[in-house]
């Protein structure tokens, strides 16, 4: 007579206890509240990406209410946004971006088609946020080239913002071979420790587009 | 067979195989998004030309350049005993040696600072740590540490200080003959006679 058969009833309860206290325990692991959704590789694509930028010229269109289909966020502090900004733009936070109301709300901005373009003083300013925003999914999110600063300076023929393109960066603005290499005799055993990163066998990609942000 | 044991046997294949949907373990350790956001807006990682000469100058062994620029761009110029690790190839394991090395500091520099920026938060999403980016990128360099403008007459004498540090860096960087000392007068000290104060409030920070 196994002990078992005893009791069923006594199993069957521990039993379903068991299962419930795993279910309770499953549900309630703590997930992160934001999560990736490009991967790696896709968020490096995203920096090659032109359409990810938002370039001068198209800021006066927004300005002059020919696009009525963008949002600026203003992603310094209070104090530099009261001191002046883009008409039109909101001034929130970097960080304050990322509570419940607002990623609601960059959810339905995506939803419904409108680009919400960030900006800083400077692009560098709004790189970073921009990047993570991108890679929380959220491919309507745009950076304005320039910043700040060069929308101050253009205010009044942004539309003509080609005829000025130091808005456009990564480019070299010296040749660094002839202005800053040291002359023949001097510091010659620093050439010589120039490391070079390990040589890697890789099959040929197509030239990604250089260009982007 | 008892039937209890059957069902038991059945619950744990059950809960076995729900455990494989769990999770999956992303390819490589990353940080979670939020504190991912939250170093992005710190602007700490941020390092001027003027510090990383005076740490190549001074031969400061933790310090490690990575120039994340394209390798043509590297092989025609690149700063003293830099790495060239291209952003595209950020991720492949092969290139990541070099970081997370304990002890080293590693500064990403670019033509300007977007790529470098750009490269450290890749690799902030990483998990790596001690990170920066030279601020300005060569473009700066060029314009502070090989071509350093002379500061105006009235500005505060750190500025000259600095000034006089970036026209030394300049001859170590580049070998140029020191200029005769036509324009360049060493400026003349201007003291500042102060009516001692009585050392009412001394203290505090």
């Amino acid at each position: 007579m196994h002990v078992h058969d005893l009791n069923p009833k006594k199993t069957l309860a521990t039993l379903i206890i068991f299962v419930v206290v795993i279910i309770i325990g499953f549900v309630t692991l703590k997930r992160p509240r934001l999560t990736y959704k490009a991967s790696l590789e896709k968020s490096i694509q995203i920096l090659h990406d032109k359409d990810a930028c938002f370039n001068p010229d198209q800021l006066a269109d927004v300005l002059n209410k020919v696009n009525g289909n963008v949002v600026l966020f203003d992603i310094r502090n209070n104090f530099a946004f009261s001191q002046g900004h883009i008409p039109g733009a909101e001034n929130i936070s970097a960080y304050d971006l990322t509570n419940k109301e607002n990623i609601k709300r960059l959810k339905d901005l995506n939803k419904n088609g409108i680009t919400v373009v960030l900006y800083g003083n400077d692009q560098l300013e709004a790189n970073g946020p921009w990047m993570v925003f991108r890679q929380l999914g959220f491919n309507n999110v745009k950076i304005l080239l320039g910043g700040y600063d060069y929308y101050a300076k253009h205010k009044d023929n942004l539309s003509e913002a080609s005829k000025d393109d130091s808005y456009i960066l990564k480019r070299p603005r010296y040749e660094y071979s002839e202005v800053a290499k040291p002359s023949a005799s001097v510091n010659t055993d620093q050439q010589k420790e120039k490391k070079k990163a390990p040589v890697i066998r890789r099959k040929k990609k197509t030239q990604a587009a250089s260009g982007g942000c | 067979m008892n039937r209890n044991y059957i069902f038991l046997t059945l619950l744990m294949v059950v809960l076995a195989a729900g455990t494989i949907f769990l999770k999956e373990e992303p390819e490589y350790q990353q940080i979670n998004a939020e504190d991912l956001l939250y170093d992005v807006i710190q602007p700490t990682r941020y390092v001027t030309t003027d510090q990383i000469a005076k740490m190549i100058i001074n031969k400061d062994p933790t310090l490690e350049l990575i120039d994340v620029r394209d390798s043509k761009s590297f092989e025609k110029f690149s700063l003293n005993n830099a790495i060239n690790v291209p952003l595209d190839s950020l991720i492949l394991p092969d290139y990541q040696e070099y970081f997370g090395i304990p002890g080293t500091k590693v500064v990403f520099y670019s033509n300007d600072d977007i790529l470098a920026d750009q490269s450290w938060v890749i690799a902030r999403r990483l998990g790596f740590k001690d990170m920066y980016v030279m601020k300005g990128g060569l473009n700066k360099w060029v314009e502070t540490i090989i071509k350093p403008q002379e500061p105006p007459e009235t500005a505060p004498e750190t500025a000259f200080e600095q000034y006089q540090f970036r026209k030394g860096a300049q001859i170590f960087f580049t070998g140029s003959k020191i200029e005769a000392p036509g324009s360049s007068t060493k400026k003349e000290k201007v003291t500042v006679r102060r009516k001692k104060k009585t050392t009412a409030a001394s203290g505090g920070c």
